[in-house]
């Protein structure tokens, strides 16, 4: 039996959703956005809410360190904020004229994760500079 | 589960679980990275070839479905992770583990973010104006999958829910 890679990886035409061009802008959107949406929601510290694990209490927004709750975790609502952001930015993406959203540049979605990559490591610097001493 | 089985292995039951999905999520994604940036000619040759030459479109729903059951069970179990492992962790001096740690915390938010545009290039794989950027997609989210499996693995052998 042969074939060849293109048979290999094609699917056969999408249907329902995969089809629907105002999904296929939504989509390419979000992912576009949201690791640099991400990226900066961490940057800025906007966390939708803050959850304190050893007391299971849930705080809208950024809370810092109190004493006697144990330590704090941003990363959910850091999450959170990112899907809100990024959806609303599909949201929008798809308001706007077909010829527009064709010329949304498909390149970043993968590139643009890579390039978080240096900014990411900086933000974890407390923990290198623990481990250096 | 009070009385049934303990807390720990409550905790290591879940992690298990968490781990057998990523296996399921790398090996999907692995043999759709391969197929994307080393495609075959001919089906038959040896196991690297046949690795290779899955239909890899099909995998694309079953990658989104894994990653996002993997999330959200390794999110549960974040919650255990940040009292019982990180904290011993900091006292005994593995900060780079810990570091590490939360270096995959943030790849998977990415990765999860990522999804929407691969799930719509792959169902949309018979058009060529998203061939690069599919295969591009592809490629990062299988090399974040990677990433975060080492990791979690090192810092499950670092300390465990059951240490």
């Amino acid at each position: 039996m042969t074939t060849t890679a293109a048979t290999a990886s094609r699917s056969p035409p999408p249907s329902s959703l995969a089809a629907s061009r105002k999904f296929g802008t939504f989509a390419i959107t979000f992912s576009l956005a949201g690791p640099t949406v991400y990226c900066l929601t961490q940057f800025l510290n906007w966390p939708l809410f803050t959850y304190w694990p050893a007391t299971g209490r849930l705080v809208w927004g950024y809370e810092g360190g109190r004493s006697g709750e144990g330590p704090n975790m941003l990363w959910y609502g850091w999450t959170v904020t990112t899907i809100l952001v990024a959806g609303g930015l599909g949201l929008l993406a798809m308001m706007l004229p077909e010829r527009v959203n064709r010329k949304i540049p498909l390149a970043p979605i993968w590139i643009l994760p890579i390039l978080m990559i240096p900014y990411i490591v900086y933000s974890l610097m407390p923990w290198w500079i623990l481990a250096a001493k | 589960m009070a009385g049934a089985i303990s807390t720990n292995t409550f905790w290591t039951l879940w992690l298990l679980v968490h781990l057998l999905l990523a296996v399921g999520l790398i090996g999907a994604l692995t043999h759709q990275a391969m197929a994307v940036a080393l495609p075959v000619r001919r089906t038959a040759g040896g196991i690297v070839s046949r690795f290779r030459a899955v239909p890899a479109a099909g995998y694309a729903t079953a990658v989104c479905v894994l990653w996002v059951l993997t999330f959200m069970v390794g999110s549960y179990i974040y919650t255990k992770y940040r009292i019982q492992i990180r904290i011993p962790l900091e006292a005994a001096r593995y900060y780079k583990t810990g570091g590490f740690f939360d270096f995959k915390e943030h790849v998977a938010a990415m990765g999860l973010m990522l999804l929407p545009a691969y799930w719509y290039f792959w169902k949309n794989a018979q058009n060529p104006d998203f061939d690069n950027a599919r295969k591009g997609v592809t490629l990062v989210l299988a090399a974040m999958c990677w990433f975060m499996f080492i990791v979690g693995h090192v810092l499950n052998n670092a300390r465990g829910f059951a240490s």
